[in-house]
């Protein structure tokens, strides 16, 4: 009954009470959001003082990062907190918002997995049924080297896709599940934790199996097999296909917003010379080792590695480098031309690296 | 056990009060929690004991302001609205809301039970309900909207199409481009569904009793057994409005607000020869039935496979995950503590929001008897609250005060404001599921699926029905 009393207590009390603000850029109960709250609740434990979650929502999650970006980086009690989506933005769309103007506490490094149902052969055949959506456009991408083979133009490469995917739009993440397990969808992707829970069963069950994963990017901004799935990677497919490695503008957009929507999937920012820095970092280091903190937060995104503080400054840079004009032009022109997705070109991130 | 006892009757408390407040409802009231939660961690079981008396008590409690007031406690109330407000103007509030109670807690006690049976057939139900048929039932959803429409029925063929087009603004789901936003990237992601309910009924009300400097209307008697009574009567319609909300809630991402207005036509059109919308009781019994067992059919998809079944239900999973119930996970079916808490936090809820409000009933329903300038200060404040709760920028001031405007012109000029609201809720799934539907399947496919068919002949029947005995509400 106390403990009861002190918990409702410390509800009227928190927002009070708080010493530091995570900016989430996302609606109470998406990923990002529970992810965020795991973190922050693990980090309390070690900073010994209290975290706030802030949820500042809006289209495709950008306006939570402008704010951070406009008018909240030099606050040293403010703590940004970007996923995914956040990247493919950056690469594609008008925002205010730069990686390159603030530092890393931390981030993780994910991957993506991709599973195709048994009743349909994902290299021939009818189309491809797959979910579309701007955080769809790396399995998009990798979807149409793995089905057209290697040494066409980007424009070929479009046309081919139009051939052998059906690009199916306006689905949320649980109505693509239902319609993966119902068989209305050939493909589906998730992340690691997500995989296990959604589509691991259906592997089980003999109904679906494993198509590709994304791999790991690693710090020459290559990108290894992922432990967890050998032998799946996207580029160890396409060779096994094709006898030769994937290469080209298309292969060069692939990689870049593979990078940018995985290898900063989950990511921990501060304003540049924030005082507090070096504290967060400490009490981020705790949670990346300490075994209970590490379960707690497995067990949203799986078992992958935090790149905490300098780390995570040097991983951002390497994701920066990728940006190149052949890249970046080819990625605008297959998600206007092939997905149907708004993106425009944006010079000013060449001048990032 | 004490503690268990505390954590259900905080949930109760919190969770009336939540469902009180107007246009605020079980998701907001969640949403506040997010802060909270973690408190739970060490007894999580607690946590679920209290987030299920969360979810159970604002249902039911969203009646009150419904009637009493106007002003709908959560979206999935309008409907209960539309003849529960007359009513309570006629001073039969506590008639009303006894009969609004007793059918949200037969229903909730009902479904909440028959949840545990369900759980082996869903799987199997589910592999039948595909896209067509989901977009079949929420085009059947937009046809109820034939039987709330006013005598004046090209206003509500107008109103209907404001709310598809204000559905609309956004982004274009087809070509990702953004649409009637006015290059105001605030709108690209959609008009938020809070200022929208609050714009068109809380404020046009608030306002209009601060004017009229009067009292809702006078209490004439106490009608508490008269109105359990009723349900009595009407229970083959109480419980038909369940089984719609039952049904709808097993539906993952369909919404409470759809089965309550389909409970609602459901209603009218068994009813033929009856005026609803100004006082009939059965405008009352027919939606209440469906809310609660809404909420407890949509727990099934949330917990069996973690896809949510109602937005109440994403907020509630991800609470569930700060507790460390990973929800959709083979393990968690085997976690027997977790399923009694849940059914021991729904269940207690329900009867104990019951026995509260029928202590309540008459107190609460002075209120109507209050002069409007007491209680138009604390209302309007949260109602403010509630509407800003997306971005809490300047932005949805303005939003609130657009909708507030818009609600004002169709309460004036008898556009209905229920069709506005559907039109409103309804046109961006059915757009999204007729992009998925087309994209899927063709027209051979679709004509030999027998559910999709006769969803589809039930639609053209009530299409049809309602063009030829058009305008029956009195409301808008």
């Amino acid at each position: 009954m106390r403990k009861f009393l002190i918990a409702l207590f410390l509800m009227l009390s928190t927002p009070a009470l708080a010493d530091y603000t995570m900016i989430v850029p996302q609606k109470p109960g998406g990923g990002t959001s529970v992810w965020a709250q795991i973190v922050a609740t693990e980090m309390e434990k070690y900073l010994d003082e209290k975290i706030v979650i802030k949820h500042i929502r809006g289209a495709r999650d950008i306006p939570g990062f402008n704010k951070f970006h406009n008018e909240l980086q030099n606050d040293p009690k403010t703590i940004m907190v970007s996923h995914g989506g956040n990247g493919v933005s950056f690469l594609n769309e008008k925002v205010d918002y730069n990686y390159a103007d603030y530092e890393s506490v931390g981030l993780m490094n994910l991957n993506i997995i991709v599973a195709s149902r048994k009743d349909h052969n994902p290299y021939g055949g009818k189309k491809t049924a797959f979910a579309a959506g701007s955080g769809m456009i790396p399995e998009g991408i990798a979807m149409t080297l793995l089905k057209c083979g290697a040494g066409l133009t980007t424009e070929q490469y479009i046309d081919c896709f139009k051939r052998k995917v059906n690009w199916v739009k306006g689905m949320s993440g649980g109505e693509r599940r239902l319609a993966f397990k119902r068989g209305e969808l050939d493909g589906t992707r998730e992340n690691p934790a997500a995989f296990k829970k959604h589509v691991q069963p259906t592997i089980e069950q003999g109904v679906a199996g494993l198509w590709f994963h994304h791999g790991i990017l690693q710090a020459d901004g290559s990108h290894a097999d992922d432990p967890n799935y050998p032998g799946y990677q996207m580029e160890q497919l396409f060779y096994a296909a094709n006898r030769t490695k994937p290469e080209g503008d298309l292969y060069a957009a692939y990689k870049l917003v593979k990078s940018f929507r995985d290898g900063m999937q989950k990511a921990l920012w501060v304003g540049k010379g924030n005082p507090n820095k070096a504290k967060l970092i400490a009490a981020l280091k705790q949670v990346a080792t300490n075994p209970e903190s590490v379960s707690a937060v497995e067990k949203k995104v799986g078992k992958y590695q935090w790149l905490i503080g300098n780390a995570g400054d040097a991983h951002r840079d390497t994701l920066m480098k990728l940006i190149t004009p052949e890249a970046l032009s080819t990625l605008v022109k297959f998600n206007n031309e092939a997905f149907g997705i708004k993106a425009v070109y944006k010079d000013t991130l060449l001048a990032q690296k | 056990m004490i503690e268990m006892i505390t954590a259900l009757m905080a949930g109760v408390l919190y969770g009336l009060l939540i469902g009180i407040i107007p246009s605020a409802g079980a998701t907001t009231g969640l949403v506040a929690l997010f802060g909270f939660i973690s408190y739970f961690v060490h007894e999580p079981y607690l946590g679920v004991v209290f987030l299920m008396a969360v979810v159970a008590a604002s249902t039911t409690g969203d009646s009150f302001t419904s009637i009493l007031l106007g002003i709908p406690g959560a979206n999935s109330a309008a409907a209960t609205m539309v003849d529960g407000f007359p009513l309570a103007q006629q001073g039969r509030a506590s008639y009303a809301i006894s009969a609004a109670v007793t059918t949200s807690t037969v229903n909730g006690l009902i479904w909440g039970c028959l949840v545990f049976l369900l759980l082996p057939w869903y799987t199997n139900l589910l592999m039948i309900i595909g896209v067509p048929e989901l977009w079949a039932f929420t085009v059947l959803a937009l046809a109820t909207v034939g039987f709330i429409s006013t005598k004046f029925w090209f206003r509500s063929l107008c109103a209907i199409c404001i709310g598809i087009f204000l559905g609309m603004v956004g982004v274009n789901p087809e070509t990702n481009e953004p649409r009637f936003t006015g290059s105001w990237f605030y709108l690209e992601d959609g008009i938020q569904l809070m200022p929208v309910v609050a714009g068109l009924f809380a404020i046009p009300e608030l306002i209009k009793g601060l004017f009229n400097r009067t009292k809702t209307a006078t209490i004439v008697k106490s009608e508490l057994t008269e109105g359990v009574k009723e349900f009595w009567r009407n229970r083959w319609l109480g419980l038909r409005g369940g089984f719609i909300g039952a049904f709808i809630g097993l539906l993952p991402g369909l919404g409470g607000a759809m089965a309550d207005w389909m409970a609602y036509g459901s209603a009218v059109a068994s009813n033929p020869n009856e005026r609803f919308g100004n006082g009939n009781i059965k405008g009352v019994i027919g939606p209440e039935g469906a809310n609660n067992a809404q909420k407890a059919t949509s727990m099934i998809p949330t917990v069996l496979f973690g896809i949510p079944g109602a937005p109440f239900a994403a907020v509630l999973m991800s609470l569930f995950m700060y507790l460390n119930f990973e929800l959709g996970t083979p393990d968690l079916a085997y976690d027997t503590e977790f399923f009694t808490s849940m059914t021991f936090g729904f269940l207690s809820a329900t009867v104990i929001v019951a026995i509260l409000c029928i202590f309540l009933i008459k107190p609460i329903s002075y209120i109507t008897s209050v002069p409007y300038k007491y209680y138009f200060p604390i209302l309007l404040a949260v109602i403010v609250w509630s509407s800003m709760q997306y971005t809490g920028g300047w932005e949805d001031f303005v939003m609130l005060a657009v909708f507030s405007c818009i609600g004002f012109v169709c309460r004036h000029y008898k556009f209905s404001r229920p069709a506005l609201l559907i039109g409103f809720i309804l046109s961006e799934k059915i757009e999204k599921l007729s992009i998925q539907m087309f994209a899927l399947y063709d027209i051979e496919s679709l004509i030999t699926r027998p559910i999709f068919m006769v969803l589809v002949i039930f639609i053209i029947g009530i299409f049809a029905y309602s063009f030829i005995k058009k305008g029956k509400i009195d409301y808008a």
